[in-house]
């Protein structure tokens, strides 16, 4: 169990770091693309102008799509997303902890439906379709559900990201409410982190960005 | 009655301390199951479609590249530069700081992290050439937010986006704004220095000045490449995130040697990071927006807000108002994400430029950050500092005055904001 979830934890974290820096470098070569295709360069830019990159934009977005759904389940474990904590933190501790304990079970809520009803979305978009297809059931009304226009990808492997992404979020509301409670401890982002600043005096960690509004724990 | 309800659903959950992006969907979903008629299934599309929009993309770009360069080594050029230029004058060192803060703040894209990068290297100096650490503080504390309003700014791109209005029109009216910005602080704190007798630096040589001036313009030109890339036309908003991102990877590897090549899947994670949570907040304001149009809340204000007679100087009054509360308590991009559906309809309707509203929200964010309880760059400047929370609002007390001041002069006079993109964008 310990295992799978450090792999969790890692396949998250390879997942969101590589898709934005592939989207940057898609990006990138997309421009210099454009722009190099306009030299008259011999065969270089016959070359150039066989390539077609007309999809990289429409791929950005979905990488991004991606990056934003599964980084939004890793924001939850590193605490950085951010409520309005003010009035609970004017509360006494066990009063605050039971505040807590309600936003973070509102959270597993909240991306549990989202979760549910991206599902119910992806299946009736394509994904139904293909199982049948793929396997040969005999399932009436099969459409095929659209393909997205530049890259011609079925859209429901797009929109997967929600029920992916929106479950992985609600087990890490559940994950950061179980800790919790038994330690009392929430992860904390340090919106005022730099490098480079060894030599003069370390910033302290306290930084106004709790989720829910709690002190301690690493971020 | 439909809007109070909604307004006072999601108050209840936001005074709760759950995430804002959760508070907000919460509201739309217990909405949609109980009161209207439009099936739930369009939420979980509306998820999705809600971002699906290449302007949006701009925002991870620009936080990675500000990522690249938040840095120690950064930092410490730009302060070099900065006290070249004006170190000489009375306060050398607290001017040389507005100055550092400005240019930082430009090119990280980050409020707090400009805060923490510039005064723990410059208090400690400037607390042992005899400044009261209250008065670096203070000059530090507010002058960390420049950034929001110099380009590229994550704030401005979060209006554009959700206002449909032009990024690169509204980065290239931020500039004029931010100069009289930055100079009015320059101005605020020579005059304090010159009062109280501060000490100055000695006149650095034109070779340090020349060494200080390419020391830094590497990272200065992440600037020039996004404004001149957008406006000449070369790239769209969102290229030009991505090819300043690019670039400041080259500079802070290859270049600065900053950084090394280890060190990038640790940026690539924390923009990563940074990046998934405004845009989480993005998704669900988009719904919750959605769910205020199709109650037809915009209409229903506007046509309140006319009835009121209020004019454009009461509204833009009224505006103002309504986001210094809202930034006592929460962050810039929800506050943004908010209320720029509701004011833009209103705004619109009574003939304010967007561009100008764009500039006037965006100051009012920056103020924010330095205004209790919740601003941001008070917490971290305390943390340096180690003065506490209340001395260091005190600290910072006169120069929101300031800052307070400045708001007026923009609200009420468009052409700060608008003589720049007017003459470039016929």
């Amino acid at each position: 169990m310990k295992t799978f979830l450090k792999f969790l934890d890692h396949l998250e974290e390879w997942i969101v770091a590589s898709l934005i820096g592939a989207a940057t470098i898609i990006i990138f070569v997309a421009v210099i693309h454009r722009y190099a295709s306009g030299w008259p360069i011999p065969y270089v830019q016959d070359w150039l102008l066989s390539l077609n990159l007309s999809w990289a934009q429409e791929a950005c977005i979905y990488m991004f799509i991606w990056m934003a759904k599964f980084g939004a389940a890793y924001g939850v474990r590193t605490g950085i997303h951010v409520g309005v904590d003010v009035f609970i933190n004017s509360l006494k501790d066990k009063t605050r902890a039971k505040f807590v304990v309600i936003g973070l079970l509102g959270g597993a809520l909240f991306t549990g439906i989202i979760g549910t009803l991206g599902a119910k979305f992806v299946w009736e978009v394509g994904l139904r379709y293909t199982v049948a297809n793929t396997f040969g059931f005999d399932w009436p009304n099969l459409t095929s559900g659209p393909t997205s226009p530049d890259l011609e990808w079925p859209v429901w492997i797009f929109y997967s990201a929600i029920p992916l992404g929106s479950y992985l979020m609600c087990f890490r509301f559940l994950q950061v409410t179980w800790n919790f409670i038994g330690t009392g401890q929430l992860p904390h982002h340090d919106a005022g982190h730099v490098e480079g600043l060894e030599d003069e005096t370390p910033p302290i960690e306290e930084c106004g960005i709790h989720p829910a509004g709690m002190h301690g724990g690493q971020s | 009655m439909t809007g109070a309800i909604i307004f006072g659903l999601l108050t209840i959950l936001m005074l709760t301390g759950m995430p804002i992006s959760i508070a907000l969907g919460l509201t739309v979903l217990t909405f949609f199951f109980t009161m209207t008629t439009v099936p739930v299934e369009a939420v979980a599309m509306k998820l999705f479609t809600g971002i699906e929009k290449f302007e949006i993309m701009a925002i991870p770009f620009f936080i990675l590249a500000g990522n690249f360069l938040t840095h120690g080594g950064v930092a410490r050029r730009m302060i070099n530069f900065a006290t070249a230029l004006v170190g000489h004058w009375r306060g050398g060192l607290a001017l040389g700081g507005v100055l550092a803060c400005a240019l930082f703040a430009a090119v990280s894209g980050s409020s707090p992290a400009t805060v923490v990068a510039i005064g723990s290297i410059l208090l400690p100096a400037m607390v042992k050439q005899g400044y009261p650490m209250k008065f670096g503080v203070g000059v530090i504390g507010t002058s960390g937010g420049l950034g929001i309003l110099i380009p590229p700014s994550i704030v401005m791109v979060i209006y554009a986006v959700s206002t449909n209005s032009s990024i690169g029109k509204l980065f290239i009216a931020g500039i004029i704004p931010g100069l009289l910005l930055a100079s009015l602080l320059l101005g605020v704190t020579w005059l304090v220095a010159k009062k109280r007798n501060y000490p100055c630096l000695p006149q650095a040589s034109f070779a340090t000045k020349i060494k200080a001036f390419r020391e830094s313009i590497w990272g200065l030109l992440l600037i020039v490449v996004v404004i001149g890339g957008i406006y000449s036309g070369i790239f769209t908003a969102t290229e030009a995130a991505a090819m300043s991102a690019v670039y400041a990877f080259v500079v802070a590897v290859f270049i600065y040697r900053d950084m090394t090549l280890k060190d990038v899947p640790k940026t690539l994670l924390a923009s990563a990071n940074m990046s998934a949570m405004i845009l989480y907040i993005i998704t669900n304001a988009v719904l919750f927006s959605f769910l205020l149009t199709s109650e037809q809340i915009p209409q229903q204000l506007t046509s309140w807000i006319t009835g009121l007679g209020l004019g454009s100087v009461g509204f833009l009054i009224m505006v103002n108002i309504l986001l210094l509360m809202a930034g006592n308590f929460m962050e810039p991009s929800s506050i943004l994400l908010i209320t720029a559906p509701l004011l833009f309809p209103m705004a619109m309707h009574l003939g304010i430029d967007p561009i100008h509203l764009g500039v006037l929200m965006t100051v009012n964010m920056e103020i924010g950050m330095i205004t209790p309880p919740v601003g941001l760059n008070l917490y971290v400047a305390s943390g340096i500092s180690h003065l506490g929370l209340t001395e260091t609002t005190k600290a910072c007390a006169p120069w929101i005055l300031v800052m307070l001041l400045y708001l007026m002069v923009i609200t009420y006079i468009p052409a700060i904001s608008l003589w720049l993109p007017n003459l470039l964008f016929k």
